[in-house]
Protein backbone atom coordinates (compact mmCIF):
# COMPACT_ATOMS: atom_id res chain seq x y z
CA UNK A 1 0.00 0.00 0.00
CA UNK A 2 2.84 2.40 0.95
CA UNK A 3 4.61 1.47 -2.25
CA UNK A 4 1.53 2.39 -4.32
CA UNK A 5 1.05 5.73 -2.51
CA UNK A 6 4.69 6.69 -2.99
CA UNK A 7 4.44 5.94 -6.72
CA UNK A 8 1.33 8.15 -7.03
CA UNK A 9 3.12 10.91 -5.12
CA UNK A 10 6.13 10.56 -7.41
CA UNK A 11 3.95 10.89 -10.52
CA UNK A 12 2.30 14.01 -9.06
CA UNK A 13 5.69 15.44 -8.08
CA UNK A 14 6.98 15.05 -11.64
CA UNK A 15 3.68 16.44 -12.99
CA UNK A 16 3.93 19.68 -10.98
CA UNK A 17 7.70 20.06 -11.36
CA UNK A 18 7.35 19.71 -15.15
CA UNK A 19 4.37 22.07 -15.23
CA UNK A 20 6.44 24.85 -13.67
CA UNK A 21 8.88 25.57 -16.57
CA UNK A 22 6.30 24.53 -19.18
CA UNK A 23 3.90 27.18 -17.92
CA UNK A 24 6.53 29.91 -17.77
CA UNK A 25 8.44 29.31 -21.00
CA UNK A 26 5.99 27.41 -23.23
CA UNK A 27 2.44 28.36 -22.27
CA UNK A 28 2.94 32.01 -21.25
CA UNK A 29 4.47 33.27 -24.53
CA UNK A 30 1.66 31.55 -26.42
CA UNK A 31 -1.23 32.52 -24.15
CA UNK A 32 -0.26 36.12 -23.37
CA UNK A 33 -1.65 38.20 -26.20
CA UNK A 34 -3.64 41.32 -26.94
CA UNK A 35 -7.25 40.34 -27.66
CA UNK A 36 -8.21 41.11 -31.26
CA UNK A 37 -11.53 42.69 -30.23
CA UNK A 38 -10.19 45.14 -27.64
CA UNK A 39 -11.78 48.61 -27.56
CA UNK A 40 -10.29 51.42 -25.55
CA UNK A 41 -10.49 55.16 -25.36
CA UNK A 42 -8.25 57.74 -23.75
CA UNK A 43 -8.62 61.44 -23.04
CA UNK A 44 -5.62 63.74 -22.89
CA UNK A 45 -5.65 67.44 -22.16
CA UNK A 46 -3.34 70.37 -22.80
CA UNK A 47 -4.21 73.18 -20.41
CA UNK A 48 -3.27 76.79 -21.25
CA UNK A 49 -2.28 75.75 -24.75
CA UNK A 50 -1.57 77.86 -27.83
CA UNK A 51 -3.78 77.23 -30.83
CA UNK A 52 -3.92 78.77 -34.27
CA UNK A 53 -7.08 80.67 -35.18
CA UNK A 54 -7.51 79.82 -38.85
CA UNK A 55 -9.86 82.82 -39.26
CA UNK A 56 -7.20 85.40 -38.40
CA UNK A 57 -4.20 83.12 -38.92
CA UNK A 58 -2.93 84.20 -35.51
CA UNK A 59 -1.94 82.05 -32.54
CA UNK A 60 -3.98 82.56 -29.38
CA UNK A 61 -3.91 81.23 -25.84
CA UNK A 62 -6.77 78.85 -25.03
CA UNK A 63 -7.81 77.36 -21.71
CA UNK A 64 -7.75 73.76 -22.90
CA UNK A 65 -7.29 71.52 -25.90
CA UNK A 66 -8.60 67.97 -25.56
CA UNK A 67 -7.39 64.92 -27.47
CA UNK A 68 -9.73 61.93 -27.61
CA UNK A 69 -7.92 58.81 -28.71
CA UNK A 70 -9.84 55.65 -29.56
CA UNK A 71 -8.42 52.26 -30.48
CA UNK A 72 -10.79 49.62 -31.79
CA UNK A 73 -9.76 46.06 -32.58
CA UNK A 74 -10.99 45.04 -36.02
CA UNK A 75 -11.57 41.28 -35.70
CA UNK A 76 -12.57 40.67 -39.35
CA UNK A 77 -9.45 42.47 -40.66
CA UNK A 78 -7.17 40.62 -38.21
CA UNK A 79 -8.59 37.22 -39.21
CA UNK A 80 -8.02 38.04 -42.87
CA UNK A 81 -4.38 39.06 -42.28
CA UNK A 82 -3.74 36.06 -39.98
CA UNK A 83 -4.42 33.71 -42.92
CA UNK A 84 -1.39 35.02 -44.83
CA UNK A 85 0.78 36.11 -41.87
CA UNK A 86 0.50 32.71 -40.15
CA UNK A 87 0.42 34.24 -36.67
CA UNK A 88 -1.96 35.93 -34.26
CA UNK A 89 -2.48 39.46 -35.50
CA UNK A 90 -4.25 42.46 -34.02
CA UNK A 91 -5.60 45.27 -36.18
CA UNK A 92 -6.27 48.49 -34.34
CA UNK A 93 -8.32 51.14 -36.12
CA UNK A 94 -7.55 54.33 -34.25
CA UNK A 95 -8.69 57.91 -34.25
CA UNK A 96 -7.01 60.90 -32.65
CA UNK A 97 -9.70 63.55 -32.44
CA UNK A 98 -8.58 66.96 -31.21
CA UNK A 99 -11.16 69.34 -29.77
CA UNK A 100 -10.68 73.04 -29.04
CA UNK A 101 -12.04 74.90 -25.98
CA UNK A 102 -15.27 75.69 -27.88
CA UNK A 103 -15.88 71.97 -28.50
CA UNK A 104 -15.12 72.29 -32.20
CA UNK A 105 -12.86 69.90 -34.05
CA UNK A 106 -9.25 71.03 -34.45
CA UNK A 107 -8.01 67.95 -36.24
CA UNK A 108 -8.79 64.29 -36.68
CA UNK A 109 -6.27 61.70 -37.73
CA UNK A 110 -7.35 58.10 -38.35
CA UNK A 111 -4.80 55.32 -38.49
CA UNK A 112 -4.55 51.56 -38.80
CA UNK A 113 -1.92 49.76 -36.76
CA UNK A 114 -1.32 46.06 -37.43
CA UNK A 115 0.86 44.06 -35.06
CA UNK A 116 1.73 40.63 -33.67
CA UNK A 117 -0.67 39.88 -30.80
CA UNK A 118 2.08 38.26 -28.70
CA UNK A 119 5.20 40.35 -29.36
CA UNK A 120 3.70 43.66 -30.53
CA UNK A 121 6.08 43.58 -33.49
CA UNK A 122 4.54 45.44 -36.43
CA UNK A 123 2.98 43.32 -39.18
CA UNK A 124 2.92 44.81 -42.66
CA UNK A 125 -0.25 44.34 -44.65
CA UNK A 126 -2.45 46.33 -46.96
CA UNK A 127 -4.39 48.88 -45.00
CA UNK A 128 -1.59 49.92 -42.64
CA UNK A 129 -1.92 53.71 -42.72
CA UNK A 130 -1.94 57.09 -41.02
CA UNK A 131 -4.51 59.64 -42.16
CA UNK A 132 -5.07 57.67 -45.35
CA UNK A 133 -1.37 57.50 -46.28
CA UNK A 134 0.18 54.02 -46.46
CA UNK A 135 2.98 53.71 -43.89
CA UNK A 136 5.42 51.02 -42.84
CA UNK A 137 5.96 50.95 -39.09
CA UNK A 138 9.26 49.51 -37.91
CA UNK A 139 8.58 49.91 -34.22
CA UNK A 140 5.91 49.66 -31.56
CA UNK A 141 3.09 52.13 -31.04
CA UNK A 142 0.76 52.70 -28.06
CA UNK A 143 1.87 49.56 -26.18
CA UNK A 144 5.13 47.86 -25.21
CA UNK A 145 5.62 44.06 -25.36
CA UNK A 146 4.79 41.86 -22.39
CA UNK A 147 7.78 41.63 -20.02
CA UNK A 148 9.21 44.95 -21.20
CA UNK A 149 12.98 45.18 -20.88
CA UNK A 150 15.15 47.99 -19.52
CA UNK A 151 16.35 49.08 -22.94
CA UNK A 152 15.55 51.47 -25.77
CA UNK A 153 12.75 50.51 -28.16
CA UNK A 154 11.86 51.68 -31.65
CA UNK A 155 8.65 53.73 -31.50
CA UNK A 156 6.55 54.89 -34.43
CA UNK A 157 5.60 58.57 -34.58
CA UNK A 158 2.29 58.93 -36.43
CA UNK A 159 2.66 62.68 -37.10
CA UNK A 160 6.08 62.48 -38.72
CA UNK A 161 5.46 58.92 -40.01
CA UNK A 162 8.92 57.91 -38.81
CA UNK A 163 10.22 55.26 -36.44
CA UNK A 164 12.77 56.54 -33.92
CA UNK A 165 14.26 55.23 -30.67
CA UNK A 166 12.39 55.77 -27.44
CA UNK A 167 14.90 55.70 -24.61
CA UNK A 168 14.64 53.85 -21.32
CA UNK A 169 15.38 56.47 -18.66
CA UNK A 170 15.01 54.49 -15.45
CA UNK A 171 12.61 52.72 -13.13
CA UNK A 172 10.08 54.82 -11.22
CA UNK A 173 7.13 54.42 -8.91
CA UNK A 174 3.87 55.67 -10.36
CA UNK A 175 0.98 55.62 -7.88
CA UNK A 176 2.21 52.43 -6.25
CA UNK A 177 3.10 50.67 -9.51
CA UNK A 178 6.71 50.03 -10.52
CA UNK A 179 7.11 51.43 -14.02
CA UNK A 180 9.82 51.94 -16.63
CA UNK A 181 10.08 55.53 -17.84
CA UNK A 182 10.67 56.05 -21.59
CA UNK A 183 11.28 59.26 -23.48
CA UNK A 184 11.45 60.08 -27.18
CA UNK A 185 12.31 63.40 -28.80
CA UNK A 186 11.22 64.07 -32.35
CA UNK A 187 13.18 67.12 -33.59
CA UNK A 188 11.52 69.76 -35.78
CA UNK A 189 10.28 67.82 -38.79
CA UNK A 190 8.27 68.93 -41.79
CA UNK A 191 4.98 67.01 -41.72
CA UNK A 192 1.89 66.74 -43.86
CA UNK A 193 -1.24 68.76 -43.21
CA UNK A 194 -4.10 66.61 -41.87
CA UNK A 195 -6.58 65.59 -44.56
CA UNK A 196 -9.40 67.06 -42.51
CA UNK A 197 -8.75 70.72 -41.72
CA UNK A 198 -10.64 72.60 -38.97
CA UNK A 199 -12.11 75.20 -41.34
CA UNK A 200 -14.46 74.31 -44.15
CA UNK A 201 -13.13 75.16 -47.57
CA UNK A 202 -9.49 74.83 -46.53
CA UNK A 203 -7.86 71.67 -47.77
CA UNK A 204 -4.27 70.42 -47.49
CA UNK A 205 -3.97 70.99 -51.25
CA UNK A 206 -5.16 74.61 -51.05
CA UNK A 207 -2.71 75.32 -48.20
CA UNK A 208 0.11 73.64 -50.11
CA UNK A 209 -0.51 75.98 -53.05
CA UNK A 210 0.33 78.98 -50.81
CA UNK A 211 3.75 77.50 -50.10
CA UNK A 212 3.10 77.28 -46.36
CA UNK A 213 4.47 74.18 -44.70
CA UNK A 214 3.68 72.48 -41.39
CA UNK A 215 6.43 71.61 -38.90
CA UNK A 216 6.27 69.58 -35.73
CA UNK A 217 8.38 68.62 -32.73
CA UNK A 218 7.52 66.63 -29.64
CA UNK A 219 8.95 65.15 -26.48
CA UNK A 220 7.00 61.98 -25.78
CA UNK A 221 7.02 60.47 -22.28
CA UNK A 222 5.63 57.12 -21.22
CA UNK A 223 5.46 55.40 -17.84
CA UNK A 224 5.20 51.70 -18.73
CA UNK A 225 4.25 48.85 -16.40
CA UNK A 226 6.89 46.27 -17.43
CA UNK A 227 5.00 42.99 -16.91
CA UNK A 228 2.02 43.91 -19.09
CA UNK A 229 3.88 46.43 -21.27
CA UNK A 230 0.97 48.81 -20.82
CA UNK A 231 1.61 52.53 -20.37
CA UNK A 232 -0.07 53.69 -17.15
CA UNK A 233 0.61 57.33 -17.93
CA UNK A 234 1.74 59.46 -20.85
CA UNK A 235 2.68 63.05 -21.57
CA UNK A 236 3.72 64.97 -24.64
CA UNK A 237 5.30 68.39 -25.00
CA UNK A 238 3.98 69.05 -28.44
CA UNK A 239 4.62 72.02 -30.78
CA UNK A 240 3.43 72.66 -34.31
CA UNK A 241 4.24 75.60 -36.56
CA UNK A 242 3.23 76.82 -39.98
CA UNK A 243 6.21 78.23 -41.84
CA UNK A 244 6.62 80.39 -44.94
CA UNK A 245 4.27 80.86 -47.86
CA UNK A 246 1.78 83.56 -48.69
CA UNK A 247 -0.70 82.34 -46.05
CA UNK A 248 1.37 83.93 -43.27
CA UNK A 249 1.84 87.31 -44.95
CA UNK A 250 5.13 88.82 -43.90
CA UNK A 251 5.62 86.45 -40.97
CA UNK A 252 8.16 83.68 -41.15
CA UNK A 253 6.23 81.30 -38.94
CA UNK A 254 3.22 81.02 -36.68
CA UNK A 255 2.45 78.55 -33.89
CA UNK A 256 -0.33 76.17 -34.90
CA UNK A 257 -0.36 74.33 -31.58
CA UNK A 258 1.80 74.32 -28.47
CA UNK A 259 0.89 72.55 -25.29
CA UNK A 260 1.86 70.12 -22.59
CA UNK A 261 -0.48 67.19 -23.20
CA UNK A 262 -1.29 65.03 -20.18
CA UNK A 263 -3.70 62.17 -19.50
CA UNK A 264 -6.92 63.27 -17.81
CA UNK A 265 -7.01 62.41 -14.11
CA UNK A 266 -10.01 60.00 -14.24
CA UNK A 267 -8.36 58.11 -17.10
CA UNK A 268 -5.13 57.80 -15.12
CA UNK A 269 -7.02 56.17 -12.22
CA UNK A 270 -8.90 53.88 -14.61
CA UNK A 271 -5.70 52.86 -16.43
CA UNK A 272 -3.75 52.22 -13.21
CA UNK A 273 -6.57 49.99 -11.87
CA UNK A 274 -6.81 48.08 -15.17
CA UNK A 275 -3.05 47.59 -15.41
CA UNK A 276 -2.85 46.44 -11.78
CA UNK A 277 -5.43 43.69 -12.42
CA UNK A 278 -3.77 42.59 -15.69
CA UNK A 279 -0.39 42.65 -13.93
CA UNK A 280 -1.70 40.07 -11.43
CA UNK A 281 -2.68 37.76 -14.31
CA UNK A 282 0.79 38.03 -15.84
CA UNK A 283 2.41 37.46 -12.44
CA UNK A 284 0.23 34.35 -12.01
CA UNK A 285 1.61 32.88 -15.24
CA UNK A 286 5.22 34.01 -14.89
CA UNK A 287 5.82 33.77 -11.16
CA UNK A 288 3.10 32.63 -8.73
CA UNK A 289 2.07 29.41 -10.52
CA UNK A 290 5.54 28.32 -11.76
CA UNK A 291 7.15 28.81 -8.34
CA UNK A 292 4.12 27.33 -6.56
CA UNK A 293 4.13 24.24 -8.78
CA UNK A 294 7.87 23.82 -8.36
CA UNK A 295 7.54 24.00 -4.57
CA UNK A 296 4.65 21.55 -4.65
CA UNK A 297 6.66 19.20 -6.85
CA UNK A 298 9.59 19.23 -4.42
CA UNK A 299 7.25 18.68 -1.46
CA UNK A 300 5.51 15.74 -3.15
CA UNK A 301 8.86 14.23 -4.16
CA UNK A 302 10.06 14.46 -0.55
CA UNK A 303 6.88 12.74 0.64
CA UNK A 304 7.24 10.04 -2.01
CA UNK A 305 10.86 9.38 -0.98
CA UNK A 306 9.89 9.34 2.68
CA UNK A 307 7.14 6.77 2.09
CA UNK A 308 9.44 4.70 -0.07
CA UNK A 309 12.16 4.72 2.60
CA UNK A 310 9.67 3.62 5.24
CA UNK A 311 8.40 0.85 3.00
CA UNK A 312 11.91 -0.48 2.52
CA UNK A 313 12.88 -0.41 6.24
CA UNK A 314 13.32 -4.02 7.52
CA UNK A 315 10.41 -5.28 9.68
CA UNK A 316 10.82 -5.60 13.48
CA UNK A 317 12.36 -8.91 14.37
CA UNK A 318 9.73 -11.39 15.71
CA UNK A 319 10.07 -13.59 18.77
CA UNK A 320 13.10 -15.88 18.43
CA UNK A 321 12.31 -19.57 18.09
CA UNK A 322 13.91 -21.95 20.55
CA UNK A 323 16.52 -24.11 18.92
CA UNK A 324 15.32 -27.61 18.35
CA UNK A 325 17.12 -30.04 20.63
CA UNK A 326 19.56 -32.14 18.79
CA UNK A 327 18.64 -35.79 18.76
CA UNK A 328 20.54 -37.71 21.29
CA UNK A 329 22.62 -40.49 19.99
CA UNK A 330 23.22 -43.06 22.52
CA UNK B 1 11.08 0.27 -13.02
CA UNK B 2 7.67 1.17 -11.52
CA UNK B 3 9.10 4.47 -10.26
CA UNK B 4 10.28 5.27 -13.78
CA UNK B 5 6.83 4.56 -15.22
CA UNK B 6 5.21 6.77 -12.56
CA UNK B 7 7.61 9.65 -13.33
CA UNK B 8 7.05 9.28 -17.09
CA UNK B 9 3.27 9.33 -16.54
CA UNK B 10 3.50 12.57 -14.55
CA UNK B 11 5.64 14.17 -17.26
CA UNK B 12 3.34 13.01 -20.06
CA UNK B 13 0.22 14.34 -18.32
CA UNK B 14 1.90 17.71 -17.70
CA UNK B 15 2.95 17.96 -21.35
CA UNK B 16 -0.50 16.93 -22.57
CA UNK B 17 -2.20 19.48 -20.32
CA UNK B 18 0.01 22.40 -21.39
CA UNK B 19 -0.19 21.49 -25.08
CA UNK B 20 -4.00 21.23 -24.88
CA UNK B 21 -4.39 24.57 -23.10
CA UNK B 22 -2.13 26.41 -25.53
CA UNK B 23 -3.73 24.73 -28.55
CA UNK B 24 -7.19 25.80 -27.36
CA UNK B 25 -6.08 29.43 -27.06
CA UNK B 26 -8.61 32.09 -26.25
CA UNK B 27 -11.78 33.09 -28.10
CA UNK B 28 -11.30 35.87 -30.68
CA UNK B 29 -14.44 37.81 -29.84
CA UNK B 30 -16.20 40.28 -32.10
CA UNK B 31 -15.44 43.80 -33.25
CA UNK B 32 -16.94 46.25 -30.81
CA UNK B 33 -20.03 48.04 -32.12
CA UNK B 34 -18.88 51.22 -30.32
CA UNK B 35 -17.74 54.01 -32.64
CA UNK B 36 -14.41 55.82 -32.78
CA UNK B 37 -15.08 58.80 -30.54
CA UNK B 38 -15.59 62.32 -31.88
CA UNK B 39 -16.84 63.76 -28.60
CA UNK B 40 -15.15 64.05 -25.25
CA UNK B 41 -16.36 61.25 -22.95
CA UNK B 42 -17.44 62.31 -19.46
CA UNK B 43 -15.68 59.38 -17.84
CA UNK B 44 -13.70 56.23 -18.79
Amino acid sequence: MRRKASLILLALAVFFAALSPLLRWYAFPRLAKIPAHQYQDMVLEAKDATLLDYGTMKARKVSKVTIVQTLKGNVEASEKIEKTAGKDVVVWDGLSYVVGPDGKMVSKIPERYIFDAHTQEPVHATGEMVDGDPVRREGIEFKWPFLTEKRDYEYFDAQARVTAPIHYKGTRDFRGVEVYYFEQTIPWTKVKFPRTMPVEGITPESVAKTGTTRWYTTVRKFWVEPLTGAPVYGEEIHKEELRGGTLLGDREKVTAFAGHVKMREDYIDHTVDLVKSNRTLVLLMTSYLPWGFLGLGILLLSLALCLEARGRRPADPGPTQAAEPEPLNA
Amino acid sequence: MRALIAAATGLAVALALVLTITAMGSPTGETSPKPLLTTVPAHP
